[in-house]
């Protein structure tokens, strides 16, 4: 008799603690279909993605280095396989796209560096950039937005900062939603 | 006496010969080497295709990054030619903006690095103050069938960017106004550069 209640309370214990490790953290007024599709989502919206010029804005960037992270950029969102279509500027084909986001991108601080210096010193001679992302709908809101750094601190030479830099930006998309994005998204990269 | 008068006109004739050759020979190396500017000024004149060698960086096409190739001006289009691979061209008419830059590059790539990393006593580092390079870096702008914006970088040698600039511009190509500024600040870039 005893050793029968003591299994049943080990087969209780057990299957509380299944039931409280095994079933993921779920709010009280939260059900199952409000959660997001995730990556299976076939049917779930399709977005696409239109990527803007850079503003470079007072500083003093130079236009090779605008182009490079605009032509970086166009090529890291690419990878990502996140986005149905990767538009440039002025493509005229993302007009005929419902689900358009537009990718702009604003430098706030850029640090001129050398890559002499790099090579001589190690520690110093970084060239690093700063810049605002930001993707908005067709009306105007706003539904990412993230201070995406870039830098390149040892090999490579100057220009590698904007590959580096879209390289982060790119990945800063693709994580929005997994690392719970500020904003409620009405997309998610999960989604596309 | 008569002796002494024939050998003074004859000094004075060769002194004269001898000036004559000195101008002449003077002449004949300043247009030698005025000849290779000559050259190159001529080539947008004459419409003769115009080419150099150059890497490129990113962005022209379809051609492959950091491949180093040939680029030409020809048959009214900018075109890139690689070894062993079809060339990729972009035309003319669709080019919307060039500006020019300076880059101060390490040369010798990857191995020339590592070499210089694994050199005892930290030696590498005095190499590497030494072993650097200023180029040219050209950028474009062109739009697609569609309309939408391509950028492309290539590094040139210095001072070929500015032909290859002058050649496009003489075949209709505009420059905004603001890469002027741009381009200046890059200069200040390689100036900080030398520091």
């Amino acid at each position: 008799m005893r050793t029968n209640r003591c299994s049943l309370l080990i087969a209780f214990v057990a299957a509380f603690l299944a039931v409280t490790f095994a079933l993921p953290c779920r709010l009280p007024g939260q059900t199952p279909s409000a959660q997001p599709s995730g990556r299976s989502g076939k049917s779930a919206t399709q977005w696409s993605v239109q990527v803007d010029r850079v503003d470079a804005g007072n500083l003093d960037l130079s236009h090779s280095f605008q182009i490079a992270i605009y032509e970086n950029l166009v090529v890291e969102l690419h990878k990502t396989q996140r986005f149905q279509q990767v538009f440039r500027a002025g493509d005229v084909r993302a007009g005929e796209f419902p689900n358009l986001l537009v990718l702009k991108t604003a430098v706030e601080k850029y640090t001129p560096g050398s890559e002499t210096r790099r090579a001589v010193t190690t520690v110093s001679g970084a060239t690093k950039l700063a810049v605002q992302s930001q993707l908005l709908t067709r009306e105007g809101e706003v539904v990412f937005e993230r201070t995406v750094n870039g830098d390149v601190r040892f090999f490579g030479s100057n220009l590698r900062v904007t590959h580096n830099l879209a390289h982060n930006i790119a990945k800063a998309i693709k994580q929005s939603y997994l690392s719970g994005s500020e904003h409620q998204p009405r997309w998610s990269p999960g989604q596309l | 006496m008569d002796r002494f008068v024939v050998s003074c006109n004859h000094s004075k004739t060769n002194r004269l010969a001898r000036r004559r050759a000195l101008w002449l020979s003077i002449a004949v190396l300043c247009c030698t080497l005025t000849a290779p500017a000559q050259k190159s000024t001529q080539v947008g004149d004459t419409g003769a295709p115009f080419s150099t060698r150059a890497t490129h960086l990113l962005g022209f096409a379809n051609a492959r990054n950091n491949g180093t190739g040939i680029l030409s001006v020809q048959d009214q289009s900018l075109q890139f030619r690689q070894n062993g691979k079809p060339r990729t061209k972009v035309k003319i008419a669709l080019l919307r903006d060039i500006s020019l830059g300076e880059e101060n590059k390490q040369v010798g790539g990857l191995p020339m690095t590592l070499g210089e990393t694994a050199a005892p006593f930290g030696s590498g580092r005095v190499v590497s103050l030494f072993a650097h390079k200023k180029y040219d870096t050209l950028t474009l702008e062109y739009v697609d069938a569609d309309g939408g914006i391509h950028g492309a970088i290539f590094q040139l040698k210095n001072g070929q960017a500015e032909i290859v600039k002058n050649e496009l511009m003489a075949q209709g190509v505009t420059i905004s106004s603001r890469h002027v500024q741009s381009a200046q600040q890059g200069a200040a870039e390689v100036g900080h550069e030398d520091k």
